[in-house]
């Protein structure tokens, strides 16, 4: 779980960065009080006690769903002790790829306050797109002309739907609950038979498919792309702090970024570790699965996105206030418009996944994929990111939606039935929705 | 938009704005009077603060003394953006013209289709109008679709024999109230805790979903109605019993007439102590229309519908059933305090609580209705496909959307403060015409997804007409 120790994304840009404009905005809606610890600590000891003052605060960044993790872990494990072996740890991952990668899309619209209802079945649409395009009787698309033809396939509905929620005001709701239907509709038609699938190993294009999900680097690729990419985010980080403290900015003190850098050191090796051990019953598979870097760049792109630059700034301040955004000269539109084609570009991308995953595909796998949505919110929400907007962070919808996902394996192996899963993930959600309420109850801006 | 106070209108109390607050530059003399006439016949504290579109309009309405000066009233409130039943009124016209067109033999609008129609529709009415009560008050309840189903599989396991085998009006009363308790669960959790409404019934209709399961028995369980045992055979006639084509004229006729005089014999009795009235020729024509409407519907259901061997002809059960549901509901939410207060938290929650209205017992209240409402709808749910319940019977999340939908193509508003029971049963009937009319189509491979892409765009095309109507009537929603 190296996305824990990512906490430099923490910070919210905009408090940071003080010679944007929007930074009034995103900064009121932190309030004075609430300034991230790294920015007033000194030293550790201070870091810690500021982080534990912005906890109690209301605050809680991460730290309840990281909690979350733990018991779920724990309580897992006393019940079955093959919970946390790496065979299972691995195949719980892939079961919440697509949890994960859903929790990032709708981030982009519950950050706005809004909500997009019809993630799951862009991704239903694009799995059957992608799995057709493909097939050798029909139109034969290399595999990655057909993912860009799905991934812009996805943007427009994003962009259609966008452009009602937008420029005629529609509630965001409505909007993708009419567009679920319709795309469902549209997926059916387009799955025509009944059936596709891209499980046939014979055809190059339909095998690089299927290896989306299915395949894993071999181990010593494994340990190779781990230490150039700890060397590079480590180094990075480092490097922007030291700069940070050379020209007088506020910066962590040097021992958190060691202790950062460490930890993400130590969870990238147990990590790779982990996928390392074979995990077949016949044969051989092991190393790291494909997916955790994809999940990883989708991970990476929308942080940077949504945390340095100007229109992620502009998503948090209209998610803050929508009004006080639009005075500063936030085009509303427009922003709202992106936010809804990213959060379909990724469940687009999460659609490619999912093809792959289930590698043949029928009319009752999209009729299901609409259940997913329910998880994705839920993702979103008990990883920490507020229904009521201009509070979340990607890394919310990960970790979210590994909760979501060891709650589904954990039960799955204690051999409860899918209806008490169910109850359960209901359980948890409200659960969180209440916590995210009792937060904003807490925050001082909150009148 | 909401009434908060007596307002002595005919049918139309339900929408009648507080003509205090209403800027009208345009007013007459005689409309003063009529305001100053309406405060007079208040009693119940003014709740209202609610922007109040067509106000000006709705107040001539009720003080139109001829004929045509209702008519242009009535016109001048369409066009000001609040057009109450005209849209799904034309929409069903459009519907049954297309469909009557291009099906095949043109079948469309056969007696026998038209009455399957109805069986079909009374389902997503019954929820629409449940629905209604939730999104009057500006939330929304995504669980109607799994409580429907679970009151629908109670009822039907309380009458089974060997069974639980109770009466079945005790079925019926025991899934309402099972239902009621789901309800007011998440209206406790929605009003008390404060959480997003969505939320709290995503998550319900995740649970429920998953004790719906449970409740039949498992993933493969299913539970049948056996109709020669007398109290099942009440639950199955609840929609595909019918009434003799005889007795459907007599209570036909007694139906016009009883409501037809109280009609008349109230709007005589405001005239005369001096409150507001439609005119007499309005009256008039509102009780030809319904006994216009009746007539047909008793003709149409009538027809012999059966095959060759076995005749089946009049009116369906169901069809008064659901009058009577429509009839109580539109007067829980036109004359009692409860649907006012529902009203006024609609139009502004904050201007509600000021004035005293409770708003968590409300709102608990409302989830409370809905659902129990909900669990009637699953009962004749189950009734409509021949009295059998299983996991495939109908998927709980599709219906709570034509739910919605129905509700919202009604002419119900997402936003609050708007709609009425009737909204409900016209929504339902156009999904329900939609639904059936395309799988007449045989349109092979293409039905399925038409099934979902329809009802979608209708959906989508009823929001744009509330939001557009909105602001047209210079109610801002939303930055």
């Amino acid at each position: 779980m190296s996305e824990v120790t990512r906490d430099s994304s923490e910070t919210p840009a905009g408090a940071t960065d003080t010679t944007m404009v929007a930074d009034d905005l995103t900064a009121a809606r932190e309030a004075a009080a609430d300034v991230p610890p790294e920015l007033v600590a000194q030293s550790l000891g201070q870091y810690l006690r500021a982080s534990w003052a912005r906890v109690r605060g209301g605050n809680s960044g991460v730290l309840p769903v990281v909690l979350a993790i733990v018991v779920v872990a724990i309580s897992f494990q006393i019940e079955n002790s093959k919970f946390l072996s790496a065979q299972n740890l691995v195949n719980l991952f892939e079961q919440s790829t697509i949890y994960m990668l859903l929790a990032i899309a709708e981030i982009f619209a519950l950050l706005l306050g809004e909500i997009d209802l019809s993630v799951g079945l862009i991704m239903g649409l694009g799995s059957v797109v992608v799995a057709e395009l493909v097939q050798p009787s029909g139109a034969n698309l290399p595999w990655w002309a057909a993912i860009i033809v799905t991934l812009l396939l996805c943007c427009a509905v994003g962009a259609f739907q966008g452009t009602l929620v937008a420029r005629l005001k529609m509630p965001s709701f409505i909007v993708t609950l009419g567009g679920l239907l319709i795309l469902e509709g549209v997926a059916i038609i387009v799955l025509g038979g009944g059936l596709v699938g891209i499980g046939n190993a014979q055809y190059k294009n339909e095998l690089v498919l299927y290896n989306i999900f299915n395949g894993a680097f071999n181990t010593t690729v494994s340990w190779i792309l781990l230490a150039v990419v700890l060397g590079a985010t480590g180094a990075g980080l480092w490097l922007r702090d030291a700069r940070k403290r050379r020209h007088g900015l506020e910066a962590a003190p040097p021992s958190l970024t060691a202790l950062k850098i460490v930890l993400m050191a130590v969870a990238g090796i147990g990590l790779v570790a982990i996928c390392n051990v074979n995990r077949a019953h016949v044969g051989t598979i092991e190393g790291v699965p494909y997916i955790i870097p994809i999940v990883l760049v989708v991970l990476g792109a929308s942080t940077v996105l949504l945390q340095r630059t100007r229109f992620g700034r502009y998503v948090y301040a209209i998610g803050g206030n929508a009004e006080a955004a639009r005075r500063a000269g936030v085009s509303l539109t427009s922003i709202r418009t992106w936010c809804f084609v990213l959060s379909a570009l990724i469940s687009g991308i999460a659609g490619v996944l999912f093809a792959s995953w289930q590698v043949s595909l029928t009319t009752n796998i999209i009729k299901a994929a609409n259940s997913y949505v329910l998880l994705a919110v839920a993702a979103a929400v008990i990883g920490g990111t507020s229904l009521f907007g201009g509070r979340g962070k990607t890394i919310h919808g990960v970790l979210g939606g590994l909760v979501i996902g060891g709650i589904y394996n954990g039960l799955y192996l204690l051999g409860v039935s899918s209806q008490w899963i169910d109850v359960v993930v209901a359980a948890v959600l409200i659960a969180a929705a209440f916590i995210d309420v009792l937060s904003r109850r807490g925050a001082p801006r909150q009148a | 938009m909401s009434s908060d106070r007596d307002v002595p209108v005919a049918a139309d109390s339900g929408e009648t704005p507080d003509p205090g607050e209403t800027p009208d530059p345009g007013r007459t003399s005689a409309e003063t009077t009529a305001t100053e006439m309406m405060e007079a016949g208040t009693t119940a504290p003014d709740l209202t603060a609610a922007p109040a579109p067509a106000a000006a309009a709705e107040v001539r309405e009720l003080v139109a003394q001829s004929l045509g000066q209702y008519l242009r009233a009535w016109w001048l409130k369409v066009r000001s953006g609040d057009s109450g039943v005209l849209p799904v009124l034309l929409a069903m016209v459009v519907v049954a013209v297309v469909f009557q067109i291009i099906t095949p033999q043109h079948a469309f609008l056969r007696p026998s289709n038209l009455v399957y129609i109805f069986g079909l529709s009374t389902v997503y009415m019954v929820l629409a109008i449940a629905e209604t009560l939730v999104l009057l008050i500006a939330e929304i309840d995504l669980s109607v679709g799994a409580v429907a189903l679970i009151g629908g599989v109670i009822a039907f396991k309380l009458v089974q024999q060997p069974g639980a085998g109770w009466p079945w009006w005790a079925a019926i009363i025991a899934a309402l109230v099972a239902c009621g308790v789901f309800g007011a669960l998440q209206g406790m959790v929605t009003a008390r805790l404060k959480i997003p409404s969505f939320v709290v019934t995503l998550a319900g209709f995740l649970l429920f979903s998953g004790i719906l399961i449970v409740v039949l028995g498992g993933a493969d369980g299913s539970v049948n109605l056996n109709t020669s045992a007398f109290n099942q055979r009440v639950i199955y006639d609840l929609v595909q019993g019918v009434i003799p084509p005889a007795a459907s004229w007599v209570i036909l006729a007694v139906v016009v007439v009883a409501s037809g005089a109280s009609l008349w014999l109230r709007t005589a009795r405001r005239r005369r102590q001096g409150l507001v009235a439609p005119p007499m020729s309005v009256t008039a024509i509102r009780i030809a229309l319904v006994a216009i409407v009746g007539v047909v519907v008793v003709v149409v259901c009538n027809v012999n519908r059966g095959t060759s061997l076995k005749s089946v002809q009049g009116v369906p059960w169901v069809i008064p059933i659901v009058l009577v549901v429509l009839g109580i509901w539109t007067l829980v939410l036109g004359r009692i305090r409860f649907g006012r207060y529902l009203y006024a938290i609609g139009g502004n929650p904050e201007a509600a609580r000021r004035a005293g209205v409770s708003l968590a017992g409300i709102r608990t209240w409302a989830f409370a209705l809905c659902s129990a409402t909900a669990g009637f709808g699953g009962i004749l749910l189950g009734s409509f496909f021949y009295g059998e319940y299983s996991t495939n019977t109908a998927d709980p999340g599709q219906l709570v959307l034509y739910t919605v939908a129905a509700a919202v193509i009604g002419g119900v508003s997402l936003f609050g403060g708007r709609g009425k029971a009737l909204h409900g049963v016209l929504g339902g009937l156009l999904i329900g015409g939609i639904a059936y009319g395309v799988s007449l189509l045989n349109l092979g491979s293409l039905s399925t997804p038409l099934q979902y892409i329809l009802p979608g765009g209708v959906l989508l095309a009823a929001v744009l007409i509330d939001v557009l109507s909105r602001r047209g009537s210079g109610s801002v929603t939303r930055v």
